[in-house]
């Protein structure tokens, strides 16, 4: 089955950890036409995310964002996608959408730490006390 | 892409700071980590402007931990970097944890705050013509370079939420909008950290701080009566008794 990459707002590189499993793949990104004419982001911004999707990925386009993968996705062939995961309820949605028409693959996220699986609390302070030994300890 | 950005178009602008991988990496190696532990606070000092970066997965946040470790080793001002960066990974495990949560008062406030109606900062504030040469030149900095200065940002959020009583989410729009690192958990919630909603106590700035940390070039040139040159029990005294 031919896959294809996802690349979203969180993951605009080539070295990105669903393209570095399918360094293969062919990429795309959307611009959410939808959601950009609602959050009324600066020019900036945009520009910013603009110069880093066309390094990153093999297609930028614009639209609503499930519509454009599925077309692009068609266009190229592709039947399955992998993305790196976001801990944006946006992205959720977008994948729960797109699981619905296609298999959708998720690769985690670069970290820096390990979070352990239930792990909560609202601190900074704690966290790191908990959590940061892994880096600044185990080097 | 017209209809798709808050401009005219005729005011839009790209940053000075380029996107993309490749300017990326080479901004992570011009970084050079030594003296950021003790400069990290000052306007001038040696912090990476890597945060627009890191936010897009332009460069991975190990990645760039790594470059630091494997160029400099474990130093005092690398384990301070670090746990700058483990900061964005705490506002992610939110993120993960309360989603659109972020956009709410996580905890009771703690001092008195305006009632937060506003769904735009005013328009003096954001055209950056509220006369205070510092909160102006903060403004002025964001809406033209997409980037500011963490201490800045906690300056003008403080301005905003307290001095002003104006709610914090009309400020974390503003900034949404414009800095290129925009993040919506890091953002909103640095925004209730000097609110005091998600923190134990409100963050508060005086002209001394603003002096010590940015210098004096922007006092020098203010001809404003100064909301902020007084010391914290009198801004405390002032801002919150009720």
């Amino acid at each position: 089955m031919k896959t294809g990459v996802w690349l979203h707002g969180d993951s605009l590189s080539k070295e990105d950890p669903a393209l570095r499993r399918h360094p293969e793949a062919r990429s795309v990104f959307v611009f959410d036409r939808p959601f950009l004419e609602k959050a009324g982001l600066s020019f900036k911004r945009i520009f910013f995310l603009y110069e880093s999707a066309v390094e990153a990925a093999d297609e930028v386009r614009v639209g609503e964002t499930v519509e454009e993968i599925l077309e692009w996705m068609r266009q190229e062939g592709v039947e399955r996608l992998a993305v790196t995961e976001s801990p944006s309820p946006r992205w959720r949605e977008t994948v729960e959408r797109l699981r619905q028409k296609v298999e959708v693959e998720v690769v985690p996220a670069e970290v820096m730490v390990t979070v352990p699986e239930g792990y909560r609390v609202k601190r900074f302070t704690p966290f790191w006390k908990d959590l940061g030994g892994e880096w600044v300890d185990g080097i | 892409m017209v209809g798709m950005y808050c401009e005219k178009i005729e005011e839009a602008r790209e940053s000075v700071h380029v996107g993309g991988r490749k300017a990326a990496l080479e901004a992570l190696e011009k970084f050079r980590v030594q003296g950021y532990a003790s400069t990290r606070n000052k306007l001038k000092g040696n912090v990476s402007r890597l945060s627009f970066y890191i936010r897009h997965g332009v460069l991975g946040i190990r990645e760039v931990a790594e470059s630091v470790r494997e160029r400099f080793g474990k130093s005092y001002d690398a384990v301070k970097f670090w746990q700058e960066l483990g900061w964005r990974q705490f506002w992610r495990h939110l993120y993960g944890l309360w989603g659109d949560g972020v956009y709410e008062d996580r905890e009771a406030a703690k001092v008195p705050l305006g009632n937060g109606a506003e769904e735009e900062l005013p328009r003096e504030i954001v055209e950056g013509r509220t006369g205070l040469v510092c909160m102006d030149e903060t403004v002025r900095e964001l809406v033209e370079t997409g980037y500011l200065h963490n201490h800045a940002r906690m300056w003008f959020a403080s301005f905003v939420v307290h001095f002003r009583k104006l709610g914090w989410k009309a400020g974390e729009r503003f900034f949404y909008r414009h800095l290129l690192d925009g993040d919506p958990a890091s953002n909103a919630l640095s925004w209730q950290w000097v609110a005091s909603t998600f923190s134990h106590r409100a963050y508060l700035f005086n002209r001394e701080n603003i002096q010590e940390n940015g210098g004096k070039e922007w006092c020098e040139r203010c001809t404003a009566k100064c909301p902020f040159d007084a010391t914290y029990p009198e801004l405390e005294r002032r801002l919150f008794s009720k």
